[in-house]
């Protein structure tokens, strides 16, 4: 199994160099970060949707559709970025994407612990400090191999993040707030950036211990060629633009459990806004706001039936609806 | 209808499990209907996007996908042909295979005339039982 710590990358490197080597079936551990800042979606995202293009376009920011799992991130300078890619037929890899998740980055966590970031597991592939967020990871199977794609957050533009994603207006404050609750970094935690060489050494080290010898990889001719292809197919717009994906309602995670969930019911007494807020996936706290005059009496009975449900076991768009219908004292149209 | 830990396998269909795939299939009529398993939506958990994008088929090859816990696994066609139409409630709300996979086709087939390779396909109620049980074991030792 091979290593490739390749420093400090185009950005669009950061992204081609794991699915070309997972597409050529090499297993290795891949250590890297990028040079410009970009947005990234997941495979089932559609970035026309999620991302505030015009912003991004001002900015410079580019934007890439990844063929693994997960949401949207900002992805920067201040970040590392780790990826393993096994095959499935390998005896080491778990069947399982938790248990995968869970036995991949137990590096990570003693790589943090090593400096004093006291790391823990959090299901299904978050890394936390005392609750909050530090590492974001996602996978997929890419050619015969399984892909792990994790970063961990230096520092972290929370600002930006909130620019780059495109979501309605009254939602960015709260977006920001809980990203703050539930997001921490490096710098936050140390007080100071240890340097990326530095934590590289240690992560690899780690991954030594549980993937045994590594052996140093070049990114040879035969790569490039691929990285050449790839680059065609993820930056033409039929990839790019592809998904179309329809939502219901609109949601932001913030780290896992933590979700933003925001939907506009159109009535004949004009447009309700419903923004909840979740904490280890239970409806903590529901915002009402819009044409609510014949509504505001009945807001209790629905916030009542919302709060302490779990999100993600009911489908909270249809029953919104319903519970406007039912209790809001307006016609839905 | 079998059950194992749970998990319940109606009989009244076959199971195509090559590389750990998980997937039903039924035949009406001169279509073959495909869906996920019991095993597959409980190994899956919580699915939250799911793609089909293939047409014409080739028994084994990756015809869609689909997205849990963070991860996208690939979703194979276990037999050749065309896919002739697309279940696209379950694909607009995947979480319908979560609650009720049997019920919850994804898309139906129309087999090529010469098919099938059996090898990956059980119906006998004694090979699909040693099947789940050897995956369950599987599962003990991933963990």
């Amino acid at each position: 199994m091979k290593v490739f710590n390749l420093g400090e990358l185009q950005w669009k490197q950061t992204q081609l160099i794991y699915h070309t080597l997972a597409n050529m079936n090499i297993e290795c551990l891949l250590l890297h970060s990028t040079k410009q800042k970009y947005v990234c979606v997941g495979l089932h995202q559609d970035p026309r949707t999620e991302i505030d293009i015009n912003y991004c376009k001002k900015n410079n920011i580019g934007i890439f559709r990844r063929e693994t799992g997960g949401g949207i991130v900002l992805l920067d300078k201040n970040q590392l970025f780790f990826n393993i890619i096994l095959k499935k037929s390998n005896p080491i890899v778990p069947r399982f994407p938790q248990n995968f998740f869970k036995k991949f980055l137990q590096p990570v966590i003693k790589t943090c612990n090593e400096f004093e970031i006291k790391t823990e597991f959090h299901p299904i592939c978050d890394l936390v400090v005392n609750g909050k967020k530090i590492s974001g990871n996602g996978g997929g199977e890419l050619g015969e191999c399984n892909v792990l794609v994790g970063n961990i957050l230096l520092d972290f533009n929370y600002r930006q993040m909130t620019k780059v994603i495109n979501s309605p207006k009254k939602l960015k404050e709260s977006y920001y707030n809980l990203m703050k609750q539930n997001i921490t970094t490096v710098k936050e935690e140390l007080g100071y950036i240890p340097s990326k060489e530095k934590m590289y050494k240690v992560l690899t080290t780690k991954y030594l211990e549980l993937l045994g010898p590594l052996e140093i990889g070049e990114v040879n001719e035969e790569i490039n060629n691929q990285i050449d292809k790839l680059d065609k197919k993820y930056f033409s717009d039929e990839w790019m633009y592809q998904r179309g994906v329809k939502k219901n309602g609109y949601e932001i995670k913030i780290r896992e459990g933590v979700f933003l969930f925001y939907k506009i019911i159109k009535t004949l007494n004009g447009n309700v806004e419903i923004i909840c807020q979740t904490e280890e996936n239970i409806i903590k706290e529901t915002i009402f706001s819009g044409s609510i005059l014949s509504l505001k009496d009945n807001v209790g009975k629905i916030r009542k039936k919302l709060i302490g449900m779990e999100y993600k076991k009911v489908d909270l768009d249809l029953l919104i609806y319903d519970l406007i219908k039912k209790y809001g004292g307006v016609t839905v149209a | 209808m079998l059950e194992v830990k749970g998990m319940k396998f109606p009989l009244d269909r076959k199971y195509y499990t090559k590389d750990g795939a998980h997937i039903w299939l039924k035949s009406e009529d001169d279509i073959v209907k495909v869906g996920m398993d019991a095993f597959a939506v409980e190994m899956a958990g919580l699915l939250t996007y799911l793609t089909v994008t293939g047409k014409q088929t080739e028994g084994g090859e990756a015809v869609g996908s689909f997205e849990s816990a963070k991860f996208v696994s690939r979703f194979y066609s276990p037999i050749s042909g065309q896919i002739v139409d697309i279940n696209e409630e379950v694909i607009k709300n995947p979480r319908k295979i979560n609650d009720d996979p049997y019920n919850s086709w994804i898309f139906a087939i129309k087999p090529n005339p010469v098919e099938y390779n059996k090898k990956y396909i059980l119906d006998k109620e004694e090979d699909i039982k040693k099947w789940i049980s050897e995956e369950l074991k599987r599962v003990e030792e991933d963990e």
